[in-house]
């Protein structure tokens, strides 16, 4: 142990060099982790300030745009449009195909539904004075399509199979009559077994359009 | 045992307290320089415990290691070569043997004193 104090000086020395340099590349590392993620910090802080600018100044041009378009005749585009949930008097009926086999010879496409009757029953259901009208939660619009879409039927660009529900707001009793009447729709369908329920009730839902209406053709014109 | 302890809490201190923040791009540079310190101190350490402690080899050893060390890597770094790895691998290396005889020394000592053979396996030259 003598001996070791001999050496103790320099060793000693050498213990603060190695102290001093592990101090430093400690700093040096948690300097560096401390960097980055401040750095990121910033990028996002800053990104975030420009989001909120940009945000801010489309609200104020949607306020402006809505002002300029005054608050009452908005609604009452927007319910035109088909754009608001409407509830009110109504028929809800339900489609489905037959249940009944064919018969030999006979086409089998005539026992199950196609696009061509649901377009009759919808026909004639706005001739009857139905205000709003749903397909199995489609609404329908001035630009919606009914269409066969191999087994299934397209609205608004979505398919949806059997069994149908369409729900139309009007006056309860006419549309019923409108679609019950003799050599009708309800009457055709009968014949070859599709089954069409229709309940008359108080309050119908219609839901609103959900898509997006965009103009990529036709451009506001003057009359001529 | 108290000084070089004393010495390394100094080093810490120092090191806290220094205004300089040595760039990223040296922080290989100061690795190494780390291992060669340590191992240096081990090396004493040992020699001491073996009696063959000298002031004038361990003070040589620890400069000329030091700056062989960071040569070697200052040049692979400058050739594309990563001689950082040979110097870390070969001062772990020495650290980890330096330590092991010292460790057993000191067990020996504490069961037994030790008889002449052991004494002769021990007696190595460190630097």
């Amino acid at each position: 142990m003598r001996i070791i104090k001999k050496g103790q000086i320099s060793i000693a020395s050498v213990c603060m060099v190695v102290g001093f340099l592990l101090a430093l590349q400690f700093r040096m590392t948690e300097d560096m982790r401390a960097t980055i993620p401040y750095q990121r910090i910033e990028e996002l802080s800053d990104r975030l300030l420009s989001v909120e600018k940009e945000r801010d100044a489309l609200l104020k041009e949607v306020a402006n745009l809505s002002s300029r378009l005054g608050g009452e005749t908005e609604t009452v585009l927007k319910q035109r449009a088909g754009l608001t949930p409407m509830k009110g008097e109504g028929v809800i009926i339900r489609m489905d195909d037959s249940k009944q086999n064919s018969r030999a010879g006979e086409n089998q496409n005539l026992y199950i539904i196609h696009d061509d009757d649901i377009l009759r029953v919808i026909n004639e259901l706005r001739a009857a004075g139905a205000e709003a009208v749903s397909i199995n939660g489609q609404r329908l619009i001035g630009t919606s399509e009914v269409r066969c879409a191999g087994p299934t039927i397209s609205v608004n660009n979505v398919r949806s199979s059997t069994p149908f529900e369409i729900r139309a707001i009007g006056k309860g009793k006419d549309l019923e009559n409108a679609l019950k009447m003799r050599g009708g729709v309800a009457e055709t369908l009968k014949v070859w077994g599709i089954q069409m329920e229709i309940t008359v009730s108080d309050a119908v839902y219609v839901p609103p359009y959900r898509g997006v209406i965009r103009f990529n053709y036709a451009k506001v014109a003057e009359e001529e | 045992m108290a000084l070089p302890i004393i010495g390394l809490i100094l080093g810490l201190i120092l090191g806290t307290l220094c205004p300089i923040l040595i760039p990223i791009a040296y922080s290989k540079l100061f690795s190494v320089a780390i291992l060669v310190s340590l191992d240096a101190i081990f090396g004493g350490l040992r020699a001491a415990a073996n009696n063959k402690f000298e002031n004038v080899v361990f003070i040589t050893g620890f400069f000329s290691n030091a700056l062989m060390a960071t040569l070697l890597v200052y040049i692979g770094d400058r050739l594309g070569i990563d001689l950082y790895y040979v110097a870390l691998l070969a001062f772990g290396f020495r650290i980890f043997k330096n330590l092991a005889s010292l460790r057993r020394h000191y067990i020996r000592k504490s069961m037994h004193s030790p008889t002449v053979e052991e004494k002769s396996t021990l007696n190595e030259v460190v630097e």
